[in-house]
């Protein structure tokens, strides 16, 4: 049988990868980011479920599903020319995405499915860190955070019990960790720039480290993520996680301005 | 639907490497392409991102024109034209556009 054996959230900070070029060994962002691949190397898992946010680069408003699974062999990323990291190529688990999107439309979660997928940087930054030479295979699983109206909180928690539920009746034996990637508060070329709403950085800081994951879900109503700026709904996938990791507290909840970096262990972590 | 098109427009810019080189040698041309009303046309044309923000165009997508460098629009002056339909807000003194990486295209 399957089991899920890590879970981690993180932000997907596009000019990283070259911005520690120019000043090694001195960001917080490199710091965080290797604290996080230590466990993913320690846990060396099977399969990445990574709970993401398109950002118009796979969807655009012609087609936009609240929620997708990637079902491509392979993909390229990140497909903008802006964001200077590596080419990659990711493997996808198709048989294993199959079974996602056939348990979520059992289960009453009307997924939609992708065979030809075009990554993005905030699928890719992630990965560049946590999955090195892309060995490990990724199932995409998009969360709609962008092209409001986006999907509830609520249901987006009812998403990570049910992606839990599938993982753990999933008859293959498969080490599988879920990824979260977004920030919890940041604006994004809107008029706010450069703020980050500290007040709502520390309460979801708290919620997670506390493991108040129902209370988070309540709380951050479409209304609340958007007052702490463009890009806040990112939020979404890792209220997505949390619906995943039952009573599991994290390891650690560590932040970076608004972004926030947080790892589950499974396998023996806090309760 | 227009809204619907300009969103476009910038969404073609950053996919799409062949509109992407069209709308930089024409760029009015490549704008008056599209059936936009006439304010809109002269919004993108001004690179008047306030009023673009005003009208509904998605935030990623304006931050694409400073990070293209279309109609005048760039790094320094985005932020300034996204608000300017804005009471002032003291947050507006926190921060600025970020350098940007864009490779030189032929």
């Amino acid at each position: 049988m399957a089991k899920l054996v890590l879970a981690a959230g993180v932000p997907h900070p596009p000019r990283l990868a070259r911005e520690m070029q120019d000043a090694p060994g001195q960001l917080r962002g490199e710091a965080l980011f290797k604290q996080v691949a230590g466990y993913f190397e320690a846990a060396a898992p099977d399969v990445i479920i990574e709970l993401d946010s398109d950002h118009f680069v796979q969807f655009f408003y012609a087609n936009v599903p609240a929620f997708c699974v990637g079902l491509a062999e392979e993909s390229e990323g990140p497909a903008e020319i802006w964001c200077p990291m590596p080419q990659y190529t990711v493997k996808g688990d198709v048989k294993m995405g199959k079974g996602l999107l056939g348990y979520g439309l059992k289960s009453n979660f009307d997924l939609a499915a992708a065979e030809e997928l075009r990554l993005d940087h905030s699928m890719m930054v992630p990965l560049h860190f946590l999955n090195p030479n892309m060995e490990i295979p990724v199932i995409p699983l998009y969360v709609n955070g962008f092209a409001a109206p986006t999907p509830t909180a609520r249901r987006t928690f009812s998403l990570g019990r049910m992606l839990r539920k599938f993982i753990d009746q999933w008859d293959e034996n498969k080490r599988v960790a879920i990824l979260a990637s977004g920030c919890f508060a940041m604006d994004v070329g809107g008029p706010l720039r450069g703020w980050t709403d500290d007040n709502w950085v520390g309460t979801v800081t708290d919620l997670l480290e506390n493991g108040k994951y129902e209370s988070l879900a309540r709380r951050a109503t479409a209304q609340r993520m958007a007052d702490a700026g463009n890009n806040s709904t990112e939020l979404l996938n890792w209220i997505g996680l949390t619906g995943a990791v039952g009573e599991t507290r994290p390891l650690f909840v560590e932040n970076d301005g608004g972004s926030g970096y947080a790892v589950w262990d499974l396998e023996g972590g806090r309760k | 639907m227009s809204v619907y098109l300009l969103n476009k427009i910038l969404y073609m810019t950053d996919n799409d490497a062949d509109f992407r080189k069209r709308i930089k040698e024409d760029p009015e041309g490549t704008i008056k392409s599209f059936p936009l009303r006439g304010d809109e046309i002269e919004a993108m044309i001004l690179g008047d991102v306030g009023t673009l923000y005003q009208m509904g165009v998605h935030t990623f997508f304006l931050n694409h024109m400073a990070r293209y460098e279309m109609f005048g629009v760039n790094r320094d002056n985005y932020l300034e034209r996204i608000r300017s339909h804005m009471e002032y807000d003291p947050r507006f003194e926190l921060g600025a556009m970020p350098l940007q990486y864009v490779p030189k295209e032929s």
